[in-house]
């Protein structure tokens, strides 16, 4: 009896688990393959369908389209965050965690309310102080408000690193190591998990961002992916086939990184709790 | 010794030098800014002029303001406790541990890693009136996106839709983390499924149930990507989001004074907001659990 209404409520489960899996999945689904049919095929077609014969005649559209390019500045801006985050948030969080300092807990709690400013507020006050430098519109632009390190990702290390024997560190330093070598050869190798989970949580969010450049950036020079794929849409409204193979450009490297990484992603959305 | 502390304190401020410098200058200097910016009037292009409290007044008198509060309002009302619901039925049912539940939640994270300006172009795509997916499934010409009493829902559906994967992920942490125990003395002390549920996990996962509520509702109100690439704000504004407002008013409008205003209203509401539930919980989570 018990076992029977088991079986019968472990099917229950799966169906509706699969239910959801079909309606997250459905979409993408028919996303990619209509960025894979022809106008004509489109015009004509059912886009539910599958295409006959399947094209790649869009993407090679999107290279006209100077999505090559955006490609380019989107690796690059997220490169440059990423590492500029990681290393700045290290230095910040090794200093919090492992250094005694006049004013230290102040400037704790200035980092930690900090993360009560949303980015909506702070993007017009931004883009007036870019406008004065005269930074608008460049690399330098589309990168400085992140580069330096993030509150968030301090305050995760600096948990971290407290959690690191001190005897480790002490008997670095008895070998004659400075801070930077403790950092390097002790601090960063011991706290590997955190420093993936942030790297991760920084690509997807930078690769993702879209406020922020749309605003700072104007014409094709510094234009990001997702700036591109908005621009494309609002410019060729009814040209749906390119449009979904702009919308795959700008999705599959990150669900890539997502198959790769599944399940540290899945744990390091848990850890940081993110964007 | 006491050239030792120098020394560290020197050491301390040359570490935390770079990232003190970016949150002083792109965190707490442009709110010192944008409050600055609420007393200015600046087309974005010309110069910046005083004009005291004009900008404060304009906007907390005007309609299409109030039309941005009411429909962010409607959309997290909306929004919040739907993702929620179901995020916690699938964390539910993803706990039984059945063999590809590991898959299952990870395919349910997927819309969160994207892009959510692409989500929104797909989305557009996908609800076309004539040669969109959903029409053509439904065999039937619905304007899911000009009707003005749809939109609204159906831009909620797709952040919902774009979230529950995410929700997931944290209210499973918390279940996994419940001791065992509990629950098997429970099941022998003759506690059905469903008042272990009530009693048990439900009452453990107050923490993870205010980081759910109080995250989902600051970036709820925050959406930006969404609406803009979906709706436009439109129809007749029951989409206008006052992320999308404030962008609409500094960009489009070229009233850069009118939308610090705006972004300032936005910022006491979410603080408001967040002590808000956090004096709720704490008292409800102490009450419970000690």
């Amino acid at each position: 009896m018990t076992s029977s209404s088991r079986v019968l409520s472990g099917a229950a489960i799966y169906f509706w688990l699969a239910l959801g899996a079909l309606i997250t999945l459905t979409p993408f689904a028919l996303g990619l393959l209509t960025s894979l049919r022809s106008p004509q095929q489109f015009a004509t077609g059912s886009p539910l369908g599958l295409p006959r014969p399947p094209t790649l005649a869009n993407y090679t559209g999107l290279a006209g389209a100077g999505f090559g390019r955006a490609i380019v500045v989107t690796a690059l801006m997220t490169a440059v965050i990423v590492i500029g985050q990681l290393t700045f948030s290290v230095l910040a969080g090794y200093a919090f965690a492992r250094l005694t300092f006049a004013g230290r807990d102040i400037l704790f709690w200035v980092y930690i309310a900090t993360l009560m400013v949303p980015p909506t507020v702070t993007i017009v006050p931004l883009y007036l102080m870019m406008a004065q430098a005269g930074l608008r519109n460049t690399f330098w632009a589309l990168v400085l408000p992140f580069v330096f390190g993030s509150p968030y990702a301090i305050f995760l290390l600096r948990e971290y690193f407290r959690a690191i024997p001190a005897d480790l560190i002490r008997a670095a330093r008895i070998d004659g190591a400075n801070t930077l070598d403790v950092l390097v050869h002790v601090v960063v190798p011991a706290s590997r998990p955190i420093l993936v989970t942030l790297t991760l949580i920084t690509v997807v969010s930078q690769w993702n961002n879209f406020m922020w450049p749309l605003v700072i950036t104007s014409g094709s020079k510094w234009r990001v992916l997702t700036v591109a794929t908005a621009g494309l849409q609002s410019q060729y409204n009814a040209q749906w086939t390119l449009v979904m193979a702009a919308t795959t450009v700008a999705i599959v490297p990150l669900i890539a990184l997502f198959i790769v990484f599944a399940r540290h992603i899945a744990a390091s959305i848990v850890v940081s709790g993110l964007r | 010794m006491a050239t030792g502390r120098v020394r560290t304190t020197a050491l301390g401020y040359s570490l935390l030098a770079p990232s003190l410098f970016g949150v002083v200058t792109f965190l707490l200097l442009p709110m010192l800014v944008v409050a600055w910016l609420s007393l200015h009037r600046w087309d974005l292009l010309g110069p910046i002029r005083f004009v005291g409290l004009d900008n404060w007044r304009s906007v907390l008198s005007d309609s299409t303001f109030g039309n941005s509060l009411l429909v962010t309002a409607l959309f997290i009302a909306l929004v919040v406790p739907l993702q929620t619901v179901l995020g916690l039925v699938a964390a539910s049912m993803l706990a039984r541990g059945l063999p590809g539940s590991g898959l299952f939640r990870t395919v349910y994270v997927v819309p969160w890693i994207c892009a959510p300006l692409a989500i929104a172009v797909l989305w557009r795509w996908l609800l076309a009136p004539t040669d969109g997916a959903v029409n053509a499934l439904l065999g039937r010409r619905v304007e899911w996106l000009t009707d003005p009493g749809l939109a609204l829902p159906v831009v909620s559906a797709v952040t919902v839709w774009t979230n529950v994967g995410y929700v997931t992920l944290f209210f499973l942490a918390g279940i996994l983390a419940i001791p065992a125990d509990i629950h098997h003395a429970a099941r022998v002390d003759g506690a059905t499924a469903w008042q272990r549920f009530r009693r048990i996990t439900l009452p453990m996962l107050r923490p993870t149930l205010f980081f759910v509520l109080v995250t989902g509702i600051v970036s709820a109100a925050q959406v930006f990507d969404t609406v803009y690439a979906l709706t436009g704000g439109g129809p007749q504004d029951r989409t206008d989001l006052v992320a999308h407002r404030i962008y609409v008013e500094a960009f489009g409008a070229a009233a850069v004074g009118r939308a610090a205003v705006m972004a300032i209203v936005l910022f006491a509401i979410l603080v408001a907001a967040t002590i808000a539930q956090h004096l709720y919980f704490r008292r409800r989570i102490s009450y419970d659990l000690v």
